[in-house]
């Protein structure tokens, strides 16, 4: 005869003491006593009618009262276990998947990190340089930098020369975006005015705290440095950040070199952001040297 | 007893076993046909609850929902250390399996699949995931997000182009697309409930989803440094881990169940407005998302927005299948039987009589054991 836990409502089989659902102590009823109570309905239930039994699992071959149709039945044979992982085995694939995820993802990035410091030679970190309007770059085999086309795009704020199949990507009032033709990277020239005025500084922390909130990563490259400087006329500071570009199917290891400045009186702010993959940084700032020295500021 | 509502004669219990309605009065808690307070695949919850488990775990009883829970919260928690240890690639790939290995756990436990794994997996995750490679790397081709970062000192840097593309476009083809291999799965006839399209569809979506996290984050599992500042990386990892996957589970569920619902002649308004919920959903995601991560406001707001329209769709999910159980229960002969959620040995047709489960959302392992009955008169 099936037990019911008092408990729970669970059933058991014959001979246990204790529930196996809750635990709880079991009790066999006595046959004299009125049999225990179905498991509590909802609010609203009606129970059977008065001096009807209620559901409760009986010996095979039970009589319920004319008119009473238990919903219940005691199973002939050990019913087959209605579950088939045991909890300890869903838990232990859940750590195992943590640990093997764990380590491959350690490996990988491991050798991920390798490959990346063969790649970039002495470092990822090359600072912005300033260019000296008609200096020319220092030669270099390996890239080669973009010859400048015919194009001048400008705005309030600033003008630059688009090299031969470079492209404008964005263009508003204050900023331009430049990109190359092999979607390796960009470069945004920005100027406009600064209400209130910022110093340098000021604009630097901007910078900073903007790249910080909108990407999870933001920090200074490893060796590289921050330094006060002159950009094409503007004086300001540049520096170069870290970070990883999430959107659009790509998580990209992107590297910016930067530079924020300022006017004297802080009114007018100036901007420069060159961006590429971490590893391919100071090549590309040797591609995007002409740019970089056709910059010309409007604002001072 | 006759059956208040659909005047069958059943055995006595608290639901009608022929056609689940709640029996006596049961105004203080709702309509007794509709039982919105008495969720058809856990009675126990109310039908607007977005609850995770009971959704797209439809056939676990209410102790092994509970084993699923703590296994999702060891995984979670697994997912912070890791974090905090500064781990992030590991992170990454952890969050990223978390959800489709314990769902696999759940298509094994409740034998979803029946006599045919490799059939249904292989057209539900496999295909899923096929699928989710290859849009993932054309979506990767046709959108550069260099350009996307702009003027560093005015903020907003997102352009209507790339609102509509990854935001708009992106999100309906994904909803096109996902729910193709659980719809052309070869032995679709043999699971005719739509609780079966439902996890069909949620195993496509998860399929897609692991695909697209994975190449999505290619670029940072090779290319971060094995240890690093973890920084602001637990707010990606929380949409890596959680509503990335359920947002792709719940709405191709939605999609799948919908068709699934046609097939058997019963698609109504409700079935409806659950594809116009779910592309709206996704959209709603996307769209927000962006335009959140764009004002530079606190990532625990885009957290909660994600949370937000999940949740909406978990309920519409719920509300969906709830009927659907309602109507395709009935349909069930008398046997007897053990009710997965309750634990009864029951003598029933379609609904426990002691706690209201529809008995097609029971594991297949549950049906089989089903010895039929004749009904006493």
């Amino acid at each position: 005869m099936a037990l019911t836990c008092a408990h729970c409502g669970a059933q058991n089989p014959d001979g246990n003491l204790y529930c196996q659902s809750c635990g709880s102590p079991l009790a066999a009823p006595p046959a004299a006593a009125a049999p225990p109570s179905p498991p509590p309905g909802p609010p609203g239930f009606v129970g059977p009618p008065p001096g009807v039994a209620p559901p409760v699992a009986g010996p095979t071959g039970y009589q319920a009262p004319t008119g009473y149709q238990s919903p219940y039945y005691a199973p002939a044979a050990p019913v087959a276990p209605v579950h088939r992982t045991p909890w300890m085995l869903i838990l232990a694939a859940v750590v195992a998947l943590t640990i093997l995820m764990a380590g491959c993802g350690t490996a990988l990035a491991i050798l991920g990190s390798r490959s990346t410091a063969n790649n970039t030679g002495p470092g990822v970190g090359t600072e912005l340089p300033s260019p000296t309007p008609g200096v020319t770059p220092t030669p270099i085999a390996s890239p080669t930098s973009a010859p400048l086309g015919a194009t001048t795009e400008s705005n309030d704020g600033v003008s630059v020369k688009v090299p031969a199949q470079w492209s404008v990507a964005n263009k508003d009032v204050e900023s331009i975006t430049l990109s190359d033709p092999n979607s390796e990277g960009t470069v945004t020239v920005a100027s406009g005015p600064s209400s209130p005025p910022q110093s340098a500084q000021n604009n630097k922390n901007t910078v900073d705290t903007e790249l910080k909130t909108r990407y999870p990563d933001a920090r200074n490259c490893p060796n590289t440095t921050t330094t006060t400087t002159s950009f094409n006329g503007a004086t300001g500071i540049s520096w170069t950040m870290c970070f990883t570009l999430t959107q659009g199917g790509h998580s990209l290891p992107a590297a910016a070199s930067l530079f924020a400045g300022a006017n004297s009186t802080g009114s007018v702010y100036y901007a420069v952001l060159v961006l590429t993959r971490q590893d391919n940084l100071p090549a590309f700032l040797v591609k995007a040297k002409p740019v970089l020295q056709s910059v010309q500021w409007k604002l001072t | 007893m006759r059956c208040d509502h659909c005047a069958n004669d059943a055995p006595d219990g608290v639901f009608c076993t022929r056609c689940g309605a709640h029996q006596g009065k049961t105004a203080e808690v709702g309509n007794a046909r509709t039982r919105r307070h008495s969720y058809a695949a856990h009675p126990g919850e109310h039908v607007v609850q977005p609850s995770v488990f009971t959704t797209l775990f439809p056939h676990l009883g209410e102790r092994k929902v509970h084993e699923f829970r703590w296994a999702f919260a060891v995984g979670v928690a697994g997912i912070l250390i890791l974090y905090i240890a500064g781990l992030i690639t590991a992170a990454i790939l952890v969050a990223t399996f978390l959800v489709p290995v314990l769902y696999l756990i759940y298509l094994y436990e409740a034998q979803v699949y029946r006599d045919e794994p490799a059939t249904v997996l292989g057209f539900t995750i496999g295909g899923g995931a096929v699928l989710g490679l290859v849009f993932t790397l054309v979506e990767r081709v046709a959108y550069d997000p260099l350009p996307s970062v702009g003027n560093p000192l005015r903020g907003a840097a997102i352009d209507v182009g790339t609102l509509l593309f990854l935001g708009l476009l992106v999100p309906v083809v994904q909803e096109a697309l996902k729910p193709l291999p659980a719809l052309f799965m070869p032995n679709r006839a043999d699971f005719p409930e739509t609780v079966d399209g439902l996890v069909f569809g949620i195993a496509a979506g998860l399929g897609f989803s692991v695909a697209e996290s994975l190449v999505t984050f290619s670029g940072a599992i090779t290319g971060l440094p094995a240890h690093l500042t973890p920084g602001n990386w637990i707010f990606d990892l929380a949409t890596i881990a959680v509503f990335q996957p359920l947002l792709q589970a719940t709405t191709t569920g939605m999609i799948v169940a919908t068709v699934w619902r046609f097939r058997r002649g019963r698609l109504a308004r409700r079935e409806v407005g659950g594809v116009a919920t779910a592309v709206l959903a996704h959209v709603a995601f996307a769209i927000g998302t962006l335009l959140m991560k764009d004002a530079l406001l606190n990532p625990l707001f885009i957290l909660v927005w994600q949370a937000v329209v999940v949740g909406g769709v978990l309920i519409y999910v719920r509300y969906v299948l709830h009927h659907a159980l309602l109507e395709e229960a009935a349909h069930m002969g008398f046997a007897e039987t053990v009710c997965p959620n309750c634990h009864m040995n029951i003598v029933a047709s379609g609904f426990c009589p002691n706690c209201g489960m529809a008995l097609t959302a029971a594991p297949a392992s549950v049906k089989r054991a089903r010895k039929p009955r004749a009904a006493k008169a």
